[in-house]
């Protein structure tokens, strides 16, 4: 009787342990850096960017990953300009992992502590505001990662003489649905 | 392989005044070995002994320590300075390479740690994979247990390998192209000044003097306009690249003020020597006037449209 229930039991646990098992794609990605020099503001956008989560034992981790080309900010210039001064012919992936609770998935905010490797720099950001919606299975988080060029030892590129400002937060917009 | 790299100190030589200076110029460093870290660096190679480009190199403490990540430098190299001493799991990881794991390498503090790694080309995914790599495949079910990497998520390797000549390409372009920017805003100053010499220098009542002040300046103008436009023809085009945006701009308005810069000089002559001569200016010398300006106005809007967004 007892092995009986202890079978019974098994097998109402076996989905849940599939489930904490489980796998996270990355849906669709905006991510948007902003450069202010005294003249302008740029935004430069990409959607290129593909993900992947891991779980086991109740913690997921996190992988995106994005090309350094595909970000376009409308000037094929200073595209050009910005692949040169973040060293993206020689580092052309920009990559941002971080580790998560599952439970993570339940809330309507959380904080991530990110490592991102840019321009053969790795950087750590603690505790990372996001929010977070989920609807019809599929999981939304948007939020900003305070980056700066310090970061990342790049140089600040300048136009007229004047250097942008080292602050270029990026700003992130992502859809995961559970795999 | 692992290499252990001692770091030797030579003593015997007298003298306190040597001592004082010694210790003034390494006590940063004998301060950071007394903060107690050790550094790990090292070389990846492929089975070529090439050097492996912006590889992902992950140091994780086997105490649960810090994990640290470096990538792969254009010679292949990688270093972690400033780790806590103990022993670290070692991952390696690129793009068209089998992931690579060193179970367990040993960082202190008197010793820099050198851990050379040679890569083996990863193998083609089959389109139906038998069951154990089915196992191994990033979607696979529930037997994965380890975090996903830069492989699983199927970038072409085009887009995940480095490519140091196309950045040296970049670099050269950059440079030359900022020489271009200064050069265009050095070029502003002779130029708007000839602009305003312009007022003095035609017309009836004109004396040779002013003249002779607009011709210095406008020639100075076109040296240096033809030396901003070098930069700009000389600097290397990037292949694959498209232009757009206000650059588009930027080099439409350089077929105008181009041949401008040719024409404005050449009825610029024609019309100094026709007024040198007490001549009215006339003839295709008249043509001076308003294709200056309009040069000056192609100018001016090329420099606006990569200064400002309008």
């Amino acid at each position: 009787m007892k092995r009986n229930i202890l079978i019974a039991l098994a097998l109402l646990a076996f989905p849940a342990l599939a489930l904490a098992e489980g796998q996270w794609v990355l849906e669709q990605c905006t991510l948007t850096y902003h450069v202010s020099h005294p003249l302008h503001q740029t935004d430069g956008v990409s959607h290129a960017a593909r993900g992947k989560g891991a779980c086991h034992a109740g913690q997921c981790d996190f992988l995106i990953a994005v090309p350094v080309k595909s970000f376009d900010s409308g000037d094929s210039n200073r595209d050009l300009h910005m692949l040169q001064v973040t060293r993206g012919a020689e580092f052309p992936i920009v990559t941002v992992r971080t580790r998560l609770p599952e439970s993570t998935a339940a809330s309507a905010t959380f904080n991530a502590d990110l490592e991102i490797q840019f321009a053969g720099q790795t950087a750590q950001y603690k505790q990372v505001s996001f929010k977070l919606e989920t609807q019809g299975g599929e999981t939304h988080i948007t939020g900003t990662i305070p980056a700066t060029l310090a970061d990342f030892k790049i140089d600040p590129p300048s136009l007229l003489t004047m250097p942008v400002k080292n602050e270029i937060p990026v700003r992130v917009d992502m859809t995961w649905h559970p795999q | 392989m692992l290499r252990k790299v001692f770091r030797t100190r030579r003593s015997g030589v007298p003298g306190l005044v040597f001592w004082v200076c010694l210790s003034v110029v390494f006590a940063p460093f004998l301060m950071a070995q007394t903060t107690g870290t050790g550094t790990l660096s090292g070389r990846v190679i492929d089975a070529s002994s090439n050097a492996v480009a912006n590889a992902t190199v992950t140091a994780a403490s086997a105490e649960n320590g810090p994990m640290r990540s470096a990538t792969t430098a254009t010679d292949g190299s990688y270093e972690f300075d400033g780790l806590p001493p103990g022993n670290y799991r070692l991952k390696f990881e690129a793009a068209g390479f089998k992931t690579l794991e060193i179970p367990s390498t040993t960082v202190n503090e008197t010793e820099t740690a050198v851990l050379d790694e040679k890569l083996e080309a990863g193998e083609p995914i089959s389109e139906k994979p038998t069951p154990s790599q089915q196992d191994n495949l990033p979607n696979a079910p529930s037997s994965i247990k380890t975090e996903p990497s830069l492989q699983d998520l199927g970038f072409p390797p085009e887009q995940t390998q480095a490519n140091p000549r196309e950045q040296a390409l970049l670099d050269k372009r950059t440079h030359m192209l900022k020489i271009h920017q200064r050069m265009g805003l050095i070029t502003t100053i002779p130029l708007i000044a000839t602009v305003a010499t312009s007022l003095n220098a035609g017309g009836k009542n004109t004396s040779t003097t002013s003249r002779d002040l607009h011709t210095a300046l406008g020639g100075l103008t076109g040296d240096l306009y033809f030396m901003t436009a070098y930069y700009a023809i000389r600097a290397p085009r990037v292949p694959g690249t498209e232009t757009h945006g206000p650059i588009r701009f930027h080099k439409v308005m350089a077929w105008i003020h181009g041949p401008g810069m040719i024409a404005t000089p050449i009825l610029g002559i024609m019309a100094f020597d026709q007024k040198n001569k007490g001549e009215r200016v006339h003839g295709i010398a008249q043509a001076h006037g308003p294709v200056a300006i309009v040069t000056a106005g192609a100018f001016g809007a090329a420099l606006l449209s990569v200064s400002v967004k309008f």
